[in-house]
């Protein structure tokens, strides 16, 4: 029996928090920046990711779902329930995050072309109390996101460290498991 | 007799194609559209003057006059807003009007015309031609509405760090809505 997800959901795994990570960089970059060409490039950019991380979302669900693989199977069942919920809620706030962004960025009156080719529709037409009320909840998902994953990060950790079982190196096959 | 005199002298020398019209400012529009990053946003100005001067049955006789004032500009952000008044893009402080005067109208079809005028804009005059739609409202009064494009390199707006293209294009896709009311 397999002991590990598949080599795409790994890579889509790395991937995702590579994407995450410069666009959260280009965001908190972003707040205090004055208006400027490099602004709009980073802006496009910080979209353009975002978009990514949302569009590859359902694939990595797909996968995900077809893989199979159960990586609670060696949990108690407590541990089972709380790394199912900080899954879920991972991918929830992978959908969230992006999609407020995009709504966001609709009711400012600014489009998003990804990647400057590809116009996505508008979510909402132009309204900036809707805009101002996406943007809190763009950044409040954003604030969660963060904090879960450095839970699953430091749990991650945990497994690697403490109780040794191989968990973090299911996801970096080539880390040599602690025994 | 003397009174009739100068009816009639006046109706000699005022032009009979004289008809200023009322503009209906809240029901009137200048917006524009320009590509940031490639993306389409849109804007407009807040604030404008039109003088509209023509006769419906010869409007190729009259004169449109349109004043902007720059600094009423909406670009969709209050950051943008108020770097757009700046003097890399129009100087407002120095260049606070940017102005239309109408030279030449032309018929193109019926209730068509083509405009050809001056528009300067940041102390620079360039040759402009705007289509225009005359539409007759109801109950009275007409839409005078039409699109233009300009190049914001002619006039010098948005030059030094902004001049690059790809991130601010250089076509602006100008388009008006001005309510005639007689």
């Amino acid at each position: 029996m397999r002991d590990r997800y598949g080599w795409t959901l790994i890579s889509l795994h790395w991937l995702t928090l590579l994407l995450i990570l410069a666009a959260y960089t280009l965001g908190t970059l972003l707040q205090d920046m004055p208006l400027s060409p490099t602004k709009l490039k980073l802006y496009a950019w910080h979209k353009w990711i975002g978009m990514l991380v949302l569009f590859l979302l359902p694939l990595r669900t797909l996968l995900r779902w077809r893989d199979g693989f159960d990586h609670r199977r060696d949990l108690r069942p407590w541990e089972a329930s709380l790394s199912g919920g900080v899954h879920a809620a991972l991918y929830v706030l992978m959908l969230l995050v992006p999609l407020f962004g995009w709504l966001h960025s609709s009711a400012a009156g600014f489009p998003v072309v990804w990647f400057g080719v590809l116009p996505l529709p508008d979510l909402v037409g132009k309204d900036k109390v809707l805009a101002e009320v996406f943007k809190e909840l763009h950044g409040s998902a954003v604030n969660l996101l963060v904090m879960l994953v450095a839970l699953h990060a430091a749990a991650a950790v945990y497994h690697h460290y403490f109780r040794r079982d191989g968990v973090l190196a299911r996801m970096l096959p080539w880390l040599r498991r602690r025994t | 007799m003397k009174w009739l005199l100068s009816v009639l002298l006046a109706s000699l020398v005022t032009p009979a194609w004289a008809q200023p019209w009322k503009v209906d400012y809240a029901r009137s529009e200048i917006r524009f559209v320009i590509k940031q990053m490639n993306v389409p946003v849109e804007g407009g100005f807040k604030r404008f003057q039109v003088t509209a001067d023509f006769d419906v049955a010869k409007p190729e006789q009259g004169m449109f006059r349109v004043e902007v004032d720059v600094a009423g500009i909406d670009t969709g952000s209050d950051e943008g807003d108020a770097e757009a008044r700046r003097p890399a893009w129009f100087d407002a402080a120095r260049h606070p009007k940017a102005v239309f005067v109408s030279k030449n109208i032309r018929r193109d079809g019926p209730g068509r015309y083509v405009m050809t005028g001056d528009l300067t804009v940041k102390g620079r005059t360039r040759p402009l031609s705007v289509p225009l739609v005359l539409t007759a409202q109801r109950p009275g009064g007409w839409l005078a509405s039409g699109r233009f494009a300009l190049k914001r390199t002619d006039f010098d707006i948005g030059g030094g760090e902004w001049a690059d293209p790809s991130v601010v294009a250089n076509d602006i896709d100008g388009r008006f809505k001005l309510l005639l009311m007689p």
